[in-house]
């Protein structure tokens, strides 16, 4: 074994791989629109008045806070077209960025709802009273008065789930999809695994700058968004 | 579903839980440990270090586990090479389990994030216990050992069984690097006869049985550590 590790060719990968970046956007933005969506359905079960699907909602979040992606990646695309089959049901039309987006959806959509829950929950009482005092009906109340105060709360922790959602997106190589670590993975078998560590460093590279810039993304966000209002909460 | 396959494997994917949560234990110990450190350097502003710790918790934070752990797989054998040639011996590179670079990064991993824990929950500690402890004649160390770890730990708690879970979740990529933990015993099981459902159903169960003992151990813990956290009367 003889040393051919050549860190002046790292920066040249870069390029290279990012050509899957279009892959890795479609896949975070679709999970994080369908994760948000399902989210909002289990925060909705999760503080309503309902025991039963006050139940369900936390046992989901439960379930997948448990449940490792990779698991739930391989449970999903290995295990239910076995399933479905067993019923008469063919999946196998079913494409890998679908079932990928599925997998993440439903493990993001467990942090969101927890990210909803508390932001909602964070909002002081008084300012839902406030809004009945003044003859705000339940739906006006939380439209005009509650949700913007909870969405100004939950930045921070939504930059962060997005930030989480983005780095799972690595896990799409696991099943053939060909997004950032998917393209890594190929140029590095392309010249038999002899650049492997270079192609490796630069694509975490890119995911190191990109989550940089979410991040700074977030902190703006939530500067402008809440520049000039009180904090009302409890 | 081949349920006299599950009532086979079963046993075997239960084997692989030691390997598993070994990995988890290592990490969480000296990753918590090189944490405290890194948020100490951070506290106390000590030139250099302060700013190489930044920019390795940020890099750790942005990069997936899945890089780090290829990355430490193709690094480490390098280093430790060059570094037996730069003594005059020959290490056999080959003969390091692959679990000690899953294990490596993994440590790196949560000495990052706990050290965010860590930062977060030693300023949350009221500056006035400092300045008591130094007013009752005790040095830096004793005042930090005895005053401030204690009711940091109590408020690191929850967080710190957050990252815990996680990082059961994340040993499931050891897979990756050839380690063969809960994830990669069942897939090797199913691959004769293609018994994925199966396999991945019992893996399931197999995580969310370890998250749930450790979530109620995780509050355990807690509920004992209350009585550091201010203004709880003991």
């Amino acid at each position: 074994m003889e040393n051919t590790f050549k860190p002046e060719t790292i920066l040249g990968y870069i390029p290279n791989v990012l050509r899957a970046f279009p892959v890795t956007m479609e896949i975070l933005l679709l999970s994080l629109m369908i994760s948000l969506i399902l989210g909002a359905f289990v925060t909705v079960a999760g503080i309503g008045k309902k025991k039963w699907l006050r139940e369900i909602a936390n046992g989901y979040i439960a379930f997948m806070r448990g449940i490792p992606t990779l698991v739930l990646i391989f449970l999903i695309y290995l295990g239910l077209p076995q399933l479905a089959k067993g019923v008469g049901i063919d999946l196998s039309e079913i494409s890998k960025n679908a079932f990928i987006i599925a997998c993440l959806s439903l493990s993001t959509s467990a942090n969101m709802a927890e990210m909803m829950r508390s932001s909602y929950l964070a909002v002081d009482k008084g300012q839902k009273e406030a809004a009945y005092s003044v003859g705000m009906k339940e739906f006006t109340a939380f439209y005009r008065i509650v949700f913007p105060q909870a969405l100004g709360i939950a930045i921070p922790a939504f930059g962060n789930n997005v930030i989480m959602l983005f780095k799972e997106t690595s896990l799409a190589f696991a099943i053939g999809v060909i997004d950032l670590m998917g393209k890594a993975r190929a140029v590095s078998s392309a010249s038999y695994g002899a650049n492997r560590l270079e192609v490796y460093i630069a694509t975490g590279l890119i995911y190191w700058v990109i989550c940089i810039l979410l991040e700074y993304l977030s902190k703006i966000t939530e500067k402008l968004y809440t520049k000039g209002r009180k904090k009302a909460t409890s | 579903m081949d349920f006299k396959f599950m009532m086979d494997s079963f046993p075997k994917i239960i084997l692989a839980v030691p390997i598993t949560l070994f990995m988890a234990f290592v990490s969480a110990g000296v990753g918590w440990f090189l944490g405290i450190f890194i948020a100490l350097v951070r506290k106390y502003h000590i030139p250099v270090l302060t700013q190489i710790c930044g920019v390795f918790v940020s890099f750790m934070r942005g990069v997936p586990m899945v890089i780090l752990l290829y990355i430490s797989y193709y690094a480490l054998p390098i280093i430790l090479y060059d570094y037996g040639q730069s003594i005059g011996a020959t290490f056999d590179v080959t003969a390091v389990p692959p679990v000690v670079y899953a294990i490596i990064a993994l440590v790196l991993d949560q000495a990052a994030y706990s050290s965010e824990i860590f930062r977060s929950a030693l300023m949350a500690v009221d500056e006035g216990q400092m300045e008591g402890a130094y007013s009752v004649g005790m040095t830096r160390t004793q005042a930090l050992v005895r005053i401030i770890f204690p009711q940091a730990l109590a408020i690191a708690l929850p967080n710190l069984g957050g990252i815990f879970i996680g990082l059961i979740k994340g040993t499931s990529l050891a897979y990756y690097v050839g380690v063969y933990e809960i994830t990669a015993t069942a897939n090797l099981l199913a691959m004769p006869a293609l018994n994925f459902i199966e396999a991945y159903v019992l893996t399931t169960v197999l995580y969310e049985g370890i998250s749930f003992v450790f979530n109620k151990l995780f509050r355990n813990f807690e509920n004992r550590f209350q009585k550091f956290r201010a203004g709880s009367a003991v």
